[in-house]
């Protein structure tokens, strides 16, 4: 059997296996069929319940975890994934301010990249100065989408005016900050990191498996590390 | 539904009233004194789920609660009259709300607005008693003396909780003992629930979650006191969402080192 860290997202769950290091991302439909393969040390994240008795808080990983990556004594992180986005502001090393989206403004992320896949559309066609409509939340936004293309608007200008009013939305949300550290599986998704405004420096999505290692190697609770 | 006569003398229940927000205290001393049976509408009713499409699906879950309990005693014939409060002291929903109830039922439905200013102290909110029960307890001092179950002592506070009685007490559960509350419920004990300056008040330094019901016109003043003073923001439907769950046990973890919410 297999031992692992498990970062369990809506969408997708980020594997860290303990005895090679060894990192993977799957669909979670996929993992939990297959999840008798495995021996779960610790979890984090929304499925993280069905996964693993010793379970560590989302934020408390995006804090952890991007300390381990990021050198700076100041900065902001943004955990941008499927269903939900929320940040972290590290003060002196020390968590200083946090939020989480939970409902109005859900969803939108899963609905970039299903959008993106649905249309086709390839970043690198879209335009750079687009306006942003408002995205209340994923459903909402993809009405105004539509809207836009009925409008005359092309699918790659709705497209970019719906990344835009997500990105606005993050902004507003972190309080602006002129540098933006940003985890998750959207910051993988070069056109949604073009909509920002500030610069944005993507880690990856890792940074909450690197916390839960952070999180549970220091407490010792019978995890012997990578 | 039980009869709730606060000076245990053997009274003949006269009318089952419904009530909703904080009427006048001495308000429901008469009624409890005539005999009336007291029912708090925005409390759930053993008995009687929450039936919609009396309001909108996007509406505070509160009144929705309010509203079908409305409905669903007098179908049951254990409602005679409604007490709503339309003030200040409540929301402008209810406002709303009561007006339509009066052309779309045959309730007798009182309009009442509690602008008492004779404050009767917080000693439930400052209390060392988990946040659960303290909030039972001023929900029951509504319309009777609450009746703590050990004396109270002042603590104090490591958290702070401001906003109105959840749809969703599982809420309070995430908080650790001693937390002070704040808000309209501080409001509430006080019997002064139009005072907006109580409402406003917190104890600068604790981390305090600020909490409204999703689509209550308060969250514009929770959202921006939290900003204020650098507190949590958070909104709850009917049910606390894992989301909202985490956010919280996260805020609490973060600010107040013992809570360790894991």
């Amino acid at each position: 059997m297999k031992r692992v860290v498990v970062d369990g997202g809506t969408c997708y769950t980020k594997l860290h296996y303990l005895d090679s290091g060894r990192r993977r991302i799957v669909p979670t439909r996929r993992f939990f069929q297959s999840r008798n393969d495995y021996r779960v040390a610790a979890a984090t994240g929304h499925n993280a319940h069905r996964t693993a008795r010793r379970r560590v808080n989302e934020l408390v990983a995006l804090a952890e975890g991007t300390m381990r990556l990021v050198p700076d004594d100041d900065f902001t992180v943004l955990d941008c994934g499927a269903r939900d986005v929320k940040y972290v502001t590290i003060k002196g090393r020390r968590v200083a301010a946090m939020d989480w989206n939970t409902e109005c403004g859900a969803f939108a992320g899963q609905m970039i990249d299903l959008l993106q896949r649905y249309f086709g559309i390839q970043p690198d066609r879209l335009p750079r100065d687009s306006k942003r409509i408002p995205v209340v939340c994923g459903v909402l936004g993809m009405t105004y989408l539509f809207d836009r293309v009925s409008q005359g608007a092309t699918h790659e200008e709705a497209f970019a005016e719906f990344l835009r009013g997500v990105s606005h939305n993050c902004e507003s949300l972190v309080g602006k900050p002129d540098r933006l550290y940003v985890s998750g599986g959207l910051c993988m998704n070069r056109a949604f990191l073009e909509s920002f405004s500030c610069e944005v420096v993507p880690l990856g999505r890792f940074v909450l498996v690197e916390g839960l290692l952070s999180v549970v190697g220091r407490r010792g609770l019978g995890f012997d590390g990578p | 539904m039980s009869g709730n006569n606060p000076w245990g003398v053997d009274l003949k229940i006269a009318e089952t009233v419904g009530i909703v927000g904080v009427p006048p205290w001495e308000m429901m001393r008469e009624r409890i004194e005539k005999g009336d049976e007291i029912v708090d509408l925005d409390e759930p009713v053993p008995g009687f789920p929450v039936r919609d499409g009396y309001l909108p699906t996007n509406y505070c879950a509160i009144l929705k609660r309010v509203v079908s309990n409305i409905f669903s005693l007098r179908e049951a014939g254990r409602l005679h009259r409604v007490i709503a409060c339309v003030g200040d002291d409540k929301c402008d929903g209810m406002r709303h709300i009561a007006r339509w109830l009066s052309t779309a039922t045959d309730i007798p439905v009182e309009r009442v607005r509690n602008d008492s200013a004779s404050g009767y102290g917080t000693p439930i909110c400052e209390s060392h008693l988990p946040l659960r029960a303290k909030f039972e307890l001023i929900v029951e001092g509504v319309f009777r003396t609450p009746r703590p179950p050990e004396p109270l002592r002042k603590a104090a506070p490591r958290c702070g909780f401001w906003g109105v009685p959840p749809a969703d007490f599982d809420v309070l559960e995430l908080f650790p003992d001693g937390t002070h509350v704040y808000g309209w419920t501080r409001c509430m004990e006080n019997k002064t629930p139009g005072d907006f300056e109580l409402e406003c008040l917190v104890d600068p330094g604790v981390p305090t979650v600020f909490f409204v019901q999703s689509f209550c016109q308060k969250s514009a003043l929770a959202f921006n006191l939290a900003k204020k003073h650098g507190g949590l923001f958070v909104e709850v439907d009917s049910r606390l969402s894992r989301s909202a769950r985490a956010k919280i046990e996260a805020f609490i973890r973060f600010n107040a080192a013992a809570a360790d919410t894991r």
